[in-house]
């Protein structure tokens, strides 16, 4: 299982004693305190914490839209610290992928475009089998020519998966993706999540709140005051809320 | 509530401030031709006291109905000698003037003259008790001397001693030597530019060919009458058509004369203020518009805690009221600045006016704070109606803004719209001769039809923009197909933005196409029915000059045929008309009237009618005309030959043999003539130049030259109204550069998420840009549409004298190349604003 093995140990993005300090003086608060983490290619990582506790933070920093205080984060082998802010935007266009909570598509544009977005705004056609791929998984074929004020929460959030998925990035970042979205449709997203994992091979690090949710993932980090205080492997949705019960003690 | 008013505004302080600009700046004209008004006219009224100081009365001929020439009517001199005798009488002073006669040619031999106030020559008899002018330097002329106004004395740099050459209506060049340097009034600049050319009386009866004659008598008496009994007294000696009045009848008269120009030169400023004050209106709407949506959560949440409808609606006015005051305040000042701007460039002009301060009235003021206040609240009327209609429930939803039916808007702007383009049909075809009333007519008729297109542009400015956008969208990509989806997306707000460019852009238009038929016109003329080989005429403002001029051209011996034409006033059938004297012998080898029936030369007693005027007044051939003259003399005259040509020569002429026996002076406008077959023309020019050199004002020009001068003068009328409506376009500007950062603003949340997913920081500038680009070139498109359609409407309206549709097809593309930098410039700041937000904090963005 040797190949198994190198698959497992390859990392799609680190941070090395990443700290992020906000404000100054009496007012200074820091939402990350050196916090060195790493995230496996093909796997789906949550991060999960109480309010405060920096999960946010950290998810921006490790995707370039926030700067760290000091330390390093690392896309593949990139330091982000050293990009300007173009190399940045080509570096979050080409090589990651996004999904908010809200708020993820361009009202103007077709569920089609808006999923080849990136690629469009790069001028490059993509991998079409690939995007084919991903929008038939997504299952929205119909609703492709549709604005998005024409989806609902749940197609909304199906496309914004897939537009995260369509430039085949190297790693993608959810920010509470579910976070707006019933049960049950929460529950369709999320299965879709884990079989781009699974079966296409993407790398997902996704923050949230909700245990349920957290128990896709292949691993929890937990954080709590701007450090990583646990590490849970294959997550249960009872497991998981174990876990933050006793999290404060 | 005020509060929260006050908290409003000074949160949304950037976005209110371009539109204060926009009002400011029509406050601003508003107040600039208020300012320059009253400033003018208190500094000449106290120019006419100054002037008539020391006079008790004045004596001068009754005016009568018809006047040629601008001169006052004259009577004989012998009434001097009865008024001085009248008993309390000390002085009495008889004088004469003409207007634009009597010239001074500096060493070159060129005409000595303001570019626009006049030239007057008058005799004068000294600094007396009853004097005009004052002696700055020298002495009063006697005999072969003249005394000049010190502004022009400086210009041609004139000292006493000088001997100057004159150009006088004898056509005979005299030498004068320069006696004395004289100012109008007691002050400075009191003349207004105008230049003075001053001679004893006998000398100017002598030179203005008014042997015997006067115009008026200045009079001051002792202290043994009262003023009515002086007034009555010189009455009683006076003969039929002469009267007498009091000084401050004169003044009040003066006063009232210059009132009647200042009030044109303010009347003009107020119609371009108004102008800009409309376009105004529709950008305070829109950021209005644009503030209540972006809003809409906030007002909702107001009215789910218990604010009523009234009280929301209340608050959005409150807030347009602070706006108003603010911008009027502005607006009052900036009108100071520009009524000093304006009396510096007509001073450039020619114009010196006198100093003085400048008189900021509490009736400017009031009107600055009315219209100021209430062009911002009407505008803003819409938008809190709008946001009073907010539904608690919005505050919970954020749901996009209910569109107005598509039928309800189509009729509103049709209703708006028809009345509109009736009235611009009633002030154009109307053939009102009620000047105000068509004035009146084409203003509201044209805001109307530009409010009811604005109304109805919002129905096309989605499809519009978007086909303007599909090139952008071919070259550019995703970045291309962004700025086209977003200027498509609120058709409202792309037609209110784009409304303030296309009246700019409209009336710039309309402008256009007038002046070029005007110079097709022309040219159409000087090709087809002027023969002449050269042309003589006043260049500067067409003003007549001395017929004797054509005689000696006649006596020219390569000179063929000479013809002058003249123009005087006269009663047509009882009505007041401008008559043409034309040299009908000669005058078909020189000009070609086009004519339609009859002959073209015409006998004493026969008269030729254009077309369109035979039609009208029910005249055919061999019918009779009676006229009368301003001599007094009624003569009939048979209608000999209908003629085409309104623009050359008028609605009907005469013989000029007829024209100039009726006439104090016998003057012409305008003088063309051929060479004799086989001239040398180099040669032959040269001789007409000798003759025309003893009339320095004239010019002679062939036929090219006469093309170039017409072309200039069009030229020059052009860029004036360009440079004053260039103003609509920078409001309509601000006005872009408001709703674009507004829209920004706006989309805030969604340039994160862009930005997020990888678009550069220049790809998003790009995007604005090409985005308000769209929107501007949909504006000026719209405006250039406009135009040509108001632009063919005042042409066809004006069509017996620009009977040539010129359209400036190369005008027009600049204009929408206008538009579309006008576009670029206004994207720049909000790109830029755009491209600098810091991503997550825009995607965390709540609005």
């Amino acid at each position: 299982m040797t190949n198994t093995e190198q698959v497992a140990t390859a990392v799609a993005a680190h941070a090395i004693a990443a700290s992020k300090v906000y404000g100054m003086g009496d007012t200074e608060v820091h939402a990350l305190r050196e916090v060195t983490v790493s995230f496996d290619t093909a796997k789906f990582t949550a991060i999960m914490g109480p309010s405060g506790s920096g999960k946010s933070t950290l998810m921006q920093c490790m995707a370039g839209l926030d700067r760290l205080t000091s330390g390093q984060t690392f896309i593949g082998d990139v330091e982000l610290s050293t990009l300007n802010d173009k190399q940045l935007t080509l570096l979050r266009r080409e090589k990651l992928g996004f999904i908010f909570q809200a708020f993820n598509l361009i009202p103007t544009l077709t569920a089609k475009e808006n999923i080849t977005l990136p690629l469009d705004l790069a001028g490059s056609k993509g991998d079409q089998a690939w995007i084919d791929n991903v929008i038939e998984t997504v299952g929205l074929g119909d609703r492709m020519k549709h604005r998005p004020n024409e989806l609902s929460g749940g197609q909304q959030q199906r496309v914004a998966v897939a537009r995260a998925l369509a430039s085949q990035p190297e790693i993608i970042f959810g920010d509470e993706p579910t976070g707006n979205l019933d049960s049950r449709t929460s529950g369709e997203i999320l299965d879709f999540m884990r079989r781009a994992v699974t079966d296409l091979g993407q790398t997902i690090v996704m923050v949230t709140h909700d245990p349920i949710t957290a128990a896709y993932a292949d691993s929890v980090l937990f954080l709590a005051d701007g450090l990583i205080v646990d590490r849970m492997e294959n997550p249960t949705a009872d497991s998981v809320f174990d876990k933050l019960k006793h999290l404060g003690d | 509530m005020l509060k929260l008013v006050l908290r409003g505004i000074s949160a949304n302080k950037g976005r209110l401030l371009l539109t204060l600009v926009s009002i400011t700046l029509g406050v601003g004209a508003v107040s600039g031709s208020f300012v320059l008004a009253d400033s003018l006219r208190a500094v000449f009224s106290d120019i006419s006291v100054q002037a008539f100081a020391g006079v008790d009365a004045q004596v001068r001929a009754i005016e009568p109905e018809l006047q040629s020439s601008q001169d006052l009517p004259r009577f004989d001199d012998s009434v001097i000698d009865a008024v001085a005798s009248v008993p309390g009488v000390e002085v009495a002073e008889g004088g004469v003037f003409a207007f634009e006669q009597v010239y001074t040619t500096d060493s070159d031999g060129q005409v000595v003259r303001p570019l626009g106030p006049p030239v007057f020559a008058s005799s004068w008899g000294g600094p007396t008790a009853v004097s005009s002018f004052t002696l700055v330097d020298g002495e009063a002329p006697i005999g072969q001397q003249i005394a000049i106004d010190e502004v022009q004395a400086k210009k041609a740099a004139f000292n006493v001693g000088d001997v100057v050459t004159l150009t006088v209506p004898s056509g005979i060049p005299e030498d004068f030597t320069v006696s004395g340097i004289i100012r109008f009034g007691s002050e400075p600049g009191g003349s207004g530019g105008a230049y003075f050319n001053l001679f004893d009386l006998p000398t100017t009866q002598r030179i203005l060919n008014l042997e015997g004659q006067i115009d008026s008598i200045v009079v001051a008496a002792d202290d043994s009458m009262t003023s009515d009994e002086l007034l009555t007294a010189i009455g009683d000696v006076l003969p039929d058509g002469v009267e007498v009045v009091s000084s401050d009848t004169v003044i009040g008269e003066q006063q009232d004369q210059f009132g009647q120009i200042v009030d044109i030169i303010g009347n003009v400023l107020l119609g371009f203020a108004i102008v800009i004050l409309f376009v105004s209106t529709f950008i305070i709407y829109n950021t209005f518009a644009i503030l209540v949506s972006q809003r809409t959560q906030q007002i909702g949440l107001l009215r789910a805690i218990g604010a009523s409808a009234s009280q929301v609606r209340l608050m959005v006015l409150l807030e347009s009221v602070v706006v108003g005051l603010i911008a009027s305040i502005a607006g009052l000042f900036a009108g100071l600045g520009v009524a000093a701007l304006l009396k510096w460039v007509f001073s450039l002009g020619g114009n010196q006016f006198p100093d003085g301060p400048l008189e900021l009235r509490v009736r400017t003021i009031i009107v600055v704070f009315v219209v100021g206040m209430f062009v911002t609240v009407v505008s803003a009327l819409i938008p809190a109606f709008k946001a009073s209609r907010i539904t608690p429930l919005e505050a919970l939803q954020n749901t996009a803004q209910q569109q107005r039916s598509l039928r309800a808007r189509i009729i509103t702007g049709l209703v708006v719209l028809v009345p509109g383009l009736a009235l611009l049909a009633i002030g154009l075809f109307g053939g009102s001769d009620n000047t105000s009333g068509v004035l009146t007519a084409l203003g509201l008729g044209s805001a109307l039809t530009f409010i009811g297109v604005a109304m109805l542009s919002a129905l096309f400015a989605s499809p519009v923009a978007s086909a303007l956008g599909a090139p952008v969208e071919a070259v550019k990509g995703v970045t291309g197909r962004l700025a086209r989806d977003n200027a498509a997306r609120n058709p409202q707000r792309t037609a209110a933005t784009a409304t303030a460019l296309m009246i700019g852009l409209a009336l710039i238009t309309g402008v256009s196409v007038l002046v070029q038929s005007l110079r097709d016109t022309f040219n159409d003329i000087i090709d087809n029915s002027l023969s002449a080989d050269l042309f003589i005429f006043e260049e500067a403002q067409g003003l007549p000059f001395s017929a004797v001029l054509v005689d000696q051209l006649g006596a020219v011996s390569d000179v063929d045929l000479v013809a002058g034409f003249s123009v005087i006033e006269a009663k047509v059938d009882g009505e007041v008309e401008s008559v043409g004297g034309f040299d009908t012998a000669t005058g078909t080898g020189v000009v070609d009237v086009g004519i339609l029936e009859g002959t073209p030369e015409l006998a004493s007693d026969e008269i030729a009618l254009n077309d369109d005027k035979a039609n009208d007044a029910g005249y055919a051939l061999g019918d009779s005309v009676t006229i009368e003259f301003e001599d007094g003399a009624v003569d009939t005259f048979t209608v000999a030959s209908i003629y085409d040509d309104a623009t050359l020569a008028g609605s009907m002429y005469l013989d000029r043999s007829v024209t100039s026996e009726h006439v104090a002076t016998d003057n012409v406008a305008f003088v063309g003539l051929t060479y004799v077959d086989g001239a040398d023309p180099a040669q032959a020019r040269a001789a007409v130049e000798e003759v025309t050199a003893a009339f320095s004002q004239v010019t002679v020009q062939d036929n090219a030259e006469f093309k170039a001068s017409q072309k200039a003068q069009i030229d020059q009328l052009q860029f004036l109204l360009f440079g004053l409506l260039g103003l609509c376009l920078v409001v309509a500007f601000f006005g872009i550069i408001n709703t674009m950062a507004l829209s920004v603003l706006e989309r805030t949340r969604e340039i994160g998420l862009l930005r997020a997913v990888g678009t550069t920081r220049s790809q998003l500038r790009s995007s604005i840009r090409w985005e308000a680009v769209i929107v501007s070139v949909f504006g000026a498109l719209l405006g250039v549409v406009m135009g040509l359609l108001l632009g063919w409407a005042a042409v066809s309206a004006v069509g017996d004298f620009i009977p040539n549709l010129g359209i400036p097809w190369p005008l027009l593309i600049i204009f929408l190349v206008i538009g579309a930098v006008i576009g670029v410039l206004a994207a720049y700041f909000p790109a830029r604003r755009a491209a600098k937000l810091n991503v997550l904090d825009a995607i965390s963005s709540t609005s």
